[in-house]
């Protein structure tokens, strides 16, 4: 109770001192607000996927249901977390470059990973039987995670880059106010949190649901 | 262990000459393939004509050609064996990986012949200067050895869906990608004048990893 | 006479099964069962629809991963993994079927290669006489009737003389005649290996010296 609370305070805290305290960053003017919500998001996105293939590994290898209930949430949220990313990503290149997709390195991968998100639950979707759906996603899931170093690094180098980088641009001189980088890692904790904590629910409400037809079955 | 070893060569051998004689009694699924190929083909030159030296175009267009014949295509090898319902005797005469390195030799010889029609008819019909021959094989070779190796290990899951192969190109695109983004490259490169050690590096280590993660994962494929 | 009909099994046979279970989703399929069998012998198992005779029969030939439990095969001191399992159990059950582009002989001789067996095609040709297929060896499979369809499963349960065979209703389809050369290969199967009959024909509960009765579950069965 105390933990969601203080989650919804740090979050909407520093929101606001991102917008009421925080400078822009003079390249990117008042877009350097997107900092905050974009990257973070992506962060979880990447997070999310890695989290779900390994615990797609885990399942293959011990075979308890319990790692499938993580995998799968892990990338029902994974998927939420990248639409936002690519959302607000899109909206930022729109503000700063004029248009909403210019497939440059990071629109791509971000576009590649909603992919292989959509794939995975798509996949998912279409298998009867717990176990096998399971089984054959886990499947799925490993064959994507030799994919994913290819489409995150080589694929987008094979198509021109618009994107500035690196994102922190910590080797200019004096650009990046200490106090945006406060805001900005206070936000990747609470995205990361946020994302740790709806996941908890989603595994425990699979969890719960398995249990109630169980004994419904068995009586 | 050799015995294991030497059945298992035996049995991946079997299949892959069981597959081709029924393919080659049925012929309807390399029928469609051909046919699906020279259409999709005869629809790309028709609507954009004749493209000279527009070798981006042309490599762009080749390989989404090829991916299109392939993603119509190799899903077959599987959903015919659910279909029909001889997994269960397949199942019980050989390993799951001799099953699938089995229909992975077939897939490719299968890739090989569509290419064979599909190729010199798009030289043909696109334009397009002549290719440096060592390195557009080199090219199309690589790629279909990854098309092939991510299109079984896709296609043997996709087959115990509902709904069949309809998720296939689906499922698949976002393993597909690398070698699509690699293999236009270098085709390109290729006509350029170029070399394509980059991309057929990429290529094959791609390959390479798909192909190692499926030997750990074949096993899993058929429980029930 | 050749190496493909069943040789005495030289070495002790035992099958074995702890605590094995099987659930399909929310359905039980197979209650927990545990059992010792030993070569040479014919152990019928019988039991009313959704006991779970076919299920337990898949699980041991190799194509069920039950929900608990496990089953091993050993001969000698020898655990034998999956793989050579393959190799020493024959499985005949109504689901299995062939490719019907190819001939009676064109499958079994599949089998065979697949299998690893030294003469295929000897060993296809003496499980063809054995029951009884002989003369439709070249036929293609759709031009079968359903007993001589039968025929063939029986004839891929025996190909290269598996030391375990596993029969799913041996019987059905057949004629009188059919249902005796099944009475006569479990025999045979019996005196060289092991052999497990699932039925609920009376007939063919008569041809087991053991039996293992599967029970009804009761209540939450399905629907």
């Amino acid at each position: 109770m105390f933990a969601r609370g203080l989650l919804f305070v740090w979050i909407a805290a520093w929101i606001v001192l991102g917008f009421a305290w925080a400078p822009v960053v003079p390249v990117l003017g008042d877009t350097t607000r997107v900092l905050y919500f974009h990257i973070p998001a992506a962060w979880v996105t990447v997070v999310a996927l890695a989290w779900s293939m390994i615990q797609s590994v885990l399942y293959l290898a011990k075979r308890r249901i319990e790692h499938d209930d993580q995998a799968a949430a892990s990338a029902e949220l994974g998927m939420l977390f990248c639409i936002v990313a690519t959302i607000s990503g899109s909206l930022w290149a729109k503000a700063m470059w004029g248009s909403y997709w210019n497939w440059d390195p990071r629109e791509t991968s971000i576009f590649f990973l909603l992919l292989i998100y959509a794939a995975y639950l798509a996949l998912r979707g279409a298998i009867e039987g717990e176990e096998r759906r399971a089984r054959l996603s886990a499947i799925y899931s490993a064959a994507a995670f030799v994919a994913v170093p290819f489409l995150m690094f080589i694929v987008p180098r094979i198509f021109d880059s618009l994107h500035p980088s690196p994102i922190l641009p910590s080797r200019e001189q004096g650009s990046m106010d200490p106090r945006i980088t406060m805001v900005f890692l206070a936000m990747l904790v609470g995205f990361t949190a946020l994302f740790y904590w709806l996941l908890s629910l989603r595994a425990r409400f699979a969890r719960v649901e398995r249990r109630l037809l169980e004994a419904v079955v068995h009586g | 262990m050799e015995r294991k070893a030497s059945s298992s060569a035996a049995a991946v051998w079997a299949i892959l000459r069981k597959e081709c004689r029924s393919e080659w009694r049925t012929r309807y699924g390399l029928n469609a393939a051909l046919l699906f190929a020279v259409t999709s083909l005869a629809a790309v030159s028709f609507a954009v004509g004749p493209l000279g030296d527009r070798t981006d175009i042309l490599s762009a267009l080749l390989w989404v050609v090829l991916f299109f014949a392939a993603l119509s295509s190799l899903s077959h090898a599987f959903v015919r064996e659910i279909e029909g319902h001889t997994l269960t005797l397949l199942r019980l005469v050989a390993s799951p990986t001799a099953i699938a390195l089995g229909k992975l030799f077939f897939n490719l010889i299968f890739l090989v012949v569509i290419e064979a029609v599909t190729v010199p008819l798009f030289l043909l019909l696109m334009g397009g200067p002549p290719p440096g021959w060592s390195r557009f094989l080199a090219m199309l070779s690589l790629g279909s050895v990854a098309l092939a190796a991510s299109c079984t290990l896709v296609s043997a899951i996709i087959a115990q869906t509902r709904g069949r192969g309809a998720l296939f190109a689906g499922v698949s695109f976002p393993l597909l990608l690398p070698v699509l983004a690699a293999a236009v490259k270098g085709t390109r490169a290729q006509w350029l004048g170029g070399t394509v050690g980059a991309e057929a590096s990429i290529l094959l280590a791609y390959a390479l990893a798909v192909f190692g993660v499926s030997l750990l994962l074949y096993d899993h494929l058929w429980e029930d | 006479m050749s190496a493909a009909v069943a040789q005495p099994v030289t070495a002790p046979l035992a099958l074995e099964a702890e605590g094995l279970m099987h659930r399909y989703g929310r359905r039980q399929g197979l209650d927990p069962l545990s059992f010792r069998l030993a070569a040479p012998s014919a152990v019928v198992l019988t039991g009313p629809n959704g006991s779970g005779k076919s299920t337990l029969l898949r699980i041991l030939a190799g194509l069920l991963r039950p929900t608990a439990g496990s089953a091993t095969l050993r001969i000698g001191a020898e655990d034998l993994p999956p793989s050579a399992r393959r190799l020493r159990v024959g499985f005949a059950s109504p689901e299995l079927a062939f490719y019907d582009e190819l001939s009676v002989t064109e499958n079994l001789v599949f089998a065979a290669e697949a299998r690893g067996l030294a003469d295929p095609r000897v060993a296809v040709a003496t499980a063809l006489e054995r029951v009884g297929l002989a003369a439709r060896a070249r036929d293609l499979v759709p031009e079968l009737s359903s007993g001589m369809k039968q025929r063939l499963r029986l004839a891929f349960a025996l190909l290269g003389g598996p030391a375990v065979v596993l029969l799913d209703e041996p019987g059905s389809h057949l004629d009188d005649e059919g249902r005796a050369s099944v009475a006569r290969l479990v025999d045979e199967q019996a005196r060289a290996g092991l052999v497990i009959l699932a039925t609920n024909d009376e007939r063919e509960m008569k041809l087991g010296a053991q039996s293992i009765e599967l029970r009804r579950r009761g209540l939450g069965d399905p629907a």
